[in-house]
């Protein structure tokens, strides 16, 4: 409470900052209020439990208020709009803005976000024999699961020297989740029991922004400073997670204990842990030859302050633009990012492998080597020539590498190529009419898989041999036993999209369109994988003055999906 | 005899071509004009003379109220953008005048760019937009009160090329644009720059922006949650729950086996936990295929990551389950 009154109290400061500004104007201020009341009416009938999770319906009618207010003076103007849609969703915005010298917008944005309860009834089963079986219990049934989300955004820009375009910005955000959800936590040893209990949110994320630039002669540079922290202060909800004991006779020992990791507990679930990120930034801008230029380099530090693990990225990019002639110019695009997180030694319990005095062990302890290790590197280089004064035409060749350092096997991971070709044309007659059509190509070698994701070899073949005095596969070999890559992500796509836009005067226009794509992956050695998308849509859109719009407008999706689903077979 | 499948929508695509046709015959040619050499600057008054409607809303647009330009500096504002008007003075020729509103990126944003060097505008000769002619004056409106600086509001204007995107944003499962909480620039910067408040230029961190729970880094990782959001979510809008490419079990089941307990026969009638006779309910037959295959995530419940290990060493405790 006390930080939402901080940053309410910071906001009303930069509002009478703003105004105080505004007043020291020796001008004729010109006003204008718009004031929009009305209505909203939700009807049940064959009602058809629709999703709402963000405007719950109710049936009676319930007032609505919009406000737009502008002030203007020489040298400046300040702008207040809101609107009231309940008392759980309103925002509203205050922005200022001083001549070229500064501008200041504070906002704030109230949102209920709802989520259904799911009540686990279909987790109910035993196996026909005996032996394994899955309960369920809903320690709150009906309980209502909904988020109150409010943001408060503040920003800041200004210009401090004119002569050398020096500039300073900042920005704060400060976003609060407040309410309750459902947490699911399960427990397997001597039955597979799910049970659902009611977790408190109160989540906070701070985010901080600043920015410093200028010119020096024809080139600008500047640095920019990211901060965000996360952080879940709610107190967790915990779980019970049976003794170690066999499903049918009960009983206890050695050998089940040695299957799990923890036993006998209530434990915390569905934790969220407290981040911290940070980023710098060095950037600079302006003219090189007869081209212009732009690049940056960066560094961030994402940490995980519950359990000290830090990620780290350096990035960088570089464009750059070069005239050919009057009527062309060549893009050259460049952007590379180098992900690294830490390493971590799991340390698991020790696994007794058979039964008996005779039994040995199995050590499961391992290096968890990171997904997020990776480098990518993105290229293109693009022609853009203006054909004649309505046509212009864009070529463009691009390649990109993601090269996965630790995934699916330590350093060893999926090198993924992926080259594209684009072809853009865009006709435009002055601001009435325009139609642009797009083609784009890409063919990737080696997309994310799900590395041995599936089909299993036959245990006996695979496993060879399989420990003494068994003649079944433990779960943990069925991870070995498993030889295929899967995935749904396409080594070729194709890329279609045509839109015209009619605009006969500054407040109408008429949109016509398709957007449609194809893509494929024939190289898996299971199963073909493929997706047709195609959305052809019109809208007409008139905006009389700024009070009144109104929009119409029709589109058809048709999507096709053709990809695997993975299917087991039970040899366990 | 074989029907062959037609691509759904093409009687609509061809009417679309059609119409596109009729409306381009018949449009107006507009284009952004020259100056020719030895044109000289006239003055606002001269351009007032036959502008004048202009002249007597500029006060009120965005650049009227927020010019600091001195009164005997304001004698050459209209060229400052149009360029000299002597040569289109003379000859009484609209296109022997600048028009930047009408130019495409070889005239239009060169013109503005020289004032606006805002940081926003960082890689606006290299974005998508640029390179695809939409130019400033596709969205903003110049000579424009200021309340209508833009061509049509946020939403409105983003709708008028993506109407695509706004049908999405109609689907059963959103972010709430619809709603009037959020909008376009929550995460894009039509202007080529970087998304507000996201740390980098990749999507993940446009995402992590809003959801920075999702972020980590974690002890134990889902892979895709490293590689992309966009693996397993759409972001505009889906039939399915949570902005899911589609609905549980099949997205899991493109990227993993079947949940081998769901091949298991189930007993058919009542019956109890045997250690914990409390825990009781009632089986069926198929009772294992529709616990197992219904939603992985209600047992996998932290498949962004956690640092918690699930239960069994089976997995190495990376079952997500926690």
């Amino acid at each position: 409470m006390k930080k939402t009154l901080s940053i309410l109290i910071s906001g009303l400061l930069l509002v009478l900052f703003c105004v105080s500004l505004s007043a020291g104007q020796e001008s004729e201020t010109e006003e204008t209020y718009t004031v929009w009341f009305g209505g909203h009416y939700t009807d049940f009938t064959d009602y058809q439990k629709k999703v709402g999770e963000y405007m719950l319906g109710n049936e009676e009618f319930l007032p609505e208020l919009m406000v737009d207010y502008l002030a203007r003076g020489k040298g400046y103007i300040l702008t207040l709009n809101g609107h009231y849609y309940d008392h759980k969703n309103f925002r509203g915005t205050l922005t200022s803005r001083v001549g070229d010298r500064f501008k200041g917008t504070f906002g704030y944005n109230s949102l209920y976000h709802r989520e259904g309860q799911d009540m686990l009834t279909y987790m109910e089963t035993r196996e026909a024999g005996g032996g394994k079986i899955l309960t369920h219990e809903v320690l709150d049934p009906g309980a209502d699961y909904r988020v109150h989300r409010q943001e408060f955004q503040s920003e800041m820009k200004a210009l401090l020297s004119r002569k050398n375009n020096i500039t300073l910005m900042a920005a704060h955000r400060m976003v609060l989740q407040k309410g309750a959800e459902q947490s699911i936590g399960n427990t397997h040893c001597f039955s597979c029991h799910v049970t659902s209990q009611t977790a408190t949110v109160d989540k906070v994320t701070h985010q901080v922004e600043a920015s410093l630039q200028g010119d020096i002669g024809k080139n600008t540079i500047g640095y920019d400073f990211g901060y965000r922290l996360f952080e879940s202060v709610a107190q967790p909800v915990y779980a019970w997670f049976d003794e170690a004991r066999h499903p049918v006779n009960g009983l206890s020992g050695a050998e089940f204990d040695s299957r799990l990791i923890y036993a006998d507990t209530a434990l915390p679930i569905n934790a969220y842990p407290k981040t911290e990120k940070f980023q710098h930034k060095l950037k600079t801008k302006g003219s090189l030859g007869n081209g212009e230029y732009a690049a940056s380099a960066g560094y961030s530090r994402a940490e995980n302050k519950g359990t000290e693990l830090v990620s780290t990225a350096w990035s960088g990019h570089v464009n750059y633009s070069h005239p050919l002639n009057q009527k062309s110019r060549l893009i050259a695009r460049i952007k590379g990012v180098k992900l690294d997180s830490d390493d971590l030694f799991i340390d698991l319990p020790t696994y007794r492998e058979g039964r008996g005095p005779t039994a040995s062990q199995r050590d499961f302890d391992f290096t968890r080597y990171s997904t997020l290790n990776r480098s990518e590197f993105d290229g293109s280089l693009e022609l853009i020539t203006r054909v004649n004064p309505r046509l212009t035409a864009s070529f463009l060749l691009g390649y990109e590498n993601i090269s996965r350092k630790d995934y699916p096997v330590h350093d060893d991971g999926i090198n993924t190529n992926r080259f594209s070709g684009q072809l853009k044309l865009r006709y435009r007659k002055g601001l009435t009419y325009s139609t642009s059509v797009k083609y784009r190509y890409e063919k990737t070698s080696d997309p994310f898989t799900s590395g041995r994701g599936l089909f299993e070899a036959r245990g006996d073949t695979v496993l060879n041999p399989i420990p003494d005095g068994f003649n079944f596969v433990f779960y943990w070999q069925r991870e070995d036993l498993r030889y295929q890559a899967i995935t749904t992500e396409p080594t070729q796509e194709h890329i279609f999209e045509w839109n015209s836009q009619w605009r006969p005067t500054s407040k109408m226009n008429v949109s016509l369109g398709l957007k449609g794509s194809y893509d494929k992956n024939g190289d898996l050695d299971s199963l073909d994988v493929n997706h047709l998308n195609v959305q052809p849509y019109a809208a007409l859109n008139l905006t009389p003055n700024p009070n009144w719009s109104f929009m119409a407008g029709g589109s058809f999706i048709h999507y096709k999906s053709r990809g695997p689903v993975a299917v087991a077979l039970f040899d366990g | 005899m074989k029907k062959h499948p037609r691509l759904p929508g093409f009687g609509l695509g061809v009417t679309m071509l059609v119409l596109t046709g009729i409306i381009w015959m018949y449009s107006p040619m507009a284009w952004a004009g020259t100056i020719p050499e030895g044109a000289v600057m006239v003055g606002d008054e001269t351009c007032l003379d036959c502008h004048g409607d202009i002249g007597e809303n500029y006060e009120k647009t965005t650049h009227g109220a927020l010019s600091v330009l001195s009164s005997t500096q304001r004698v050459i504002l209209c060229e400052s953008c149009h360029g000299p008007g002597s040569a289109h003075v003379d000859a009484a020729d609209p296109e022997l005048i600048l028009n930047p509103a009408k130019g495409d990126q070889f005239e239009q944003s060169p013109t503005c760019l020289s004032c606006h060097k805002d940081g926003q505008f960082d890689n606006w000769t290299f974005s998508h937009h640029n390179s695809g002619d939409v130019n400033c004056s596709s969205c903003h409106k110049v000579h424009a009160e200021h309340r209508e600086w833009t061509q049509e509001y946020v939403l409105d204007l983003c709708y008028g090329c993506h109407a695509e995107v706004r049908a999405q944003t109609f689907l059963p499962s959103h972010h709430p644009v619809s709603e009037g909480r959020m909008n376009c620039l929550s995460c894009h910067d039509p202007h080529g720059g970087q998304t507000a408040f996201a740390m980098e230029d990749t999507g993940r961190e446009t995402c992590f922006s809003c959801h920075p729970d999702k972020e980590g880094p974690f002890v134990y990782e889902h892979a895709p949650a490293s590689e992309d959001c966009m693996v397993c979510h759409t972001p505009h809008g889906s039939v399915a729950d949570n902005l899911l490419l589609a609905n549980e079990p099949t997205l899991c089941l493109n990227c993993h086996a079947m949940h081998f307990h769901a091949t298991i026969e189930g007993w058919d009638g009542d019956f109890a936990v045997p250690l914990d006779p409390s825990r009781n309910g009632t089986s069926t037959p198929e009772g294992w295929k529709i616990g197992m295959l219904t939603k992985c995530t209600q047992c996998h419940t932290a498949i962004h990551g956690t640092d918690a290990p699930s239960q069994a060493i089976s997995t190495s405790g990376n079952a997500l389950t926690r």
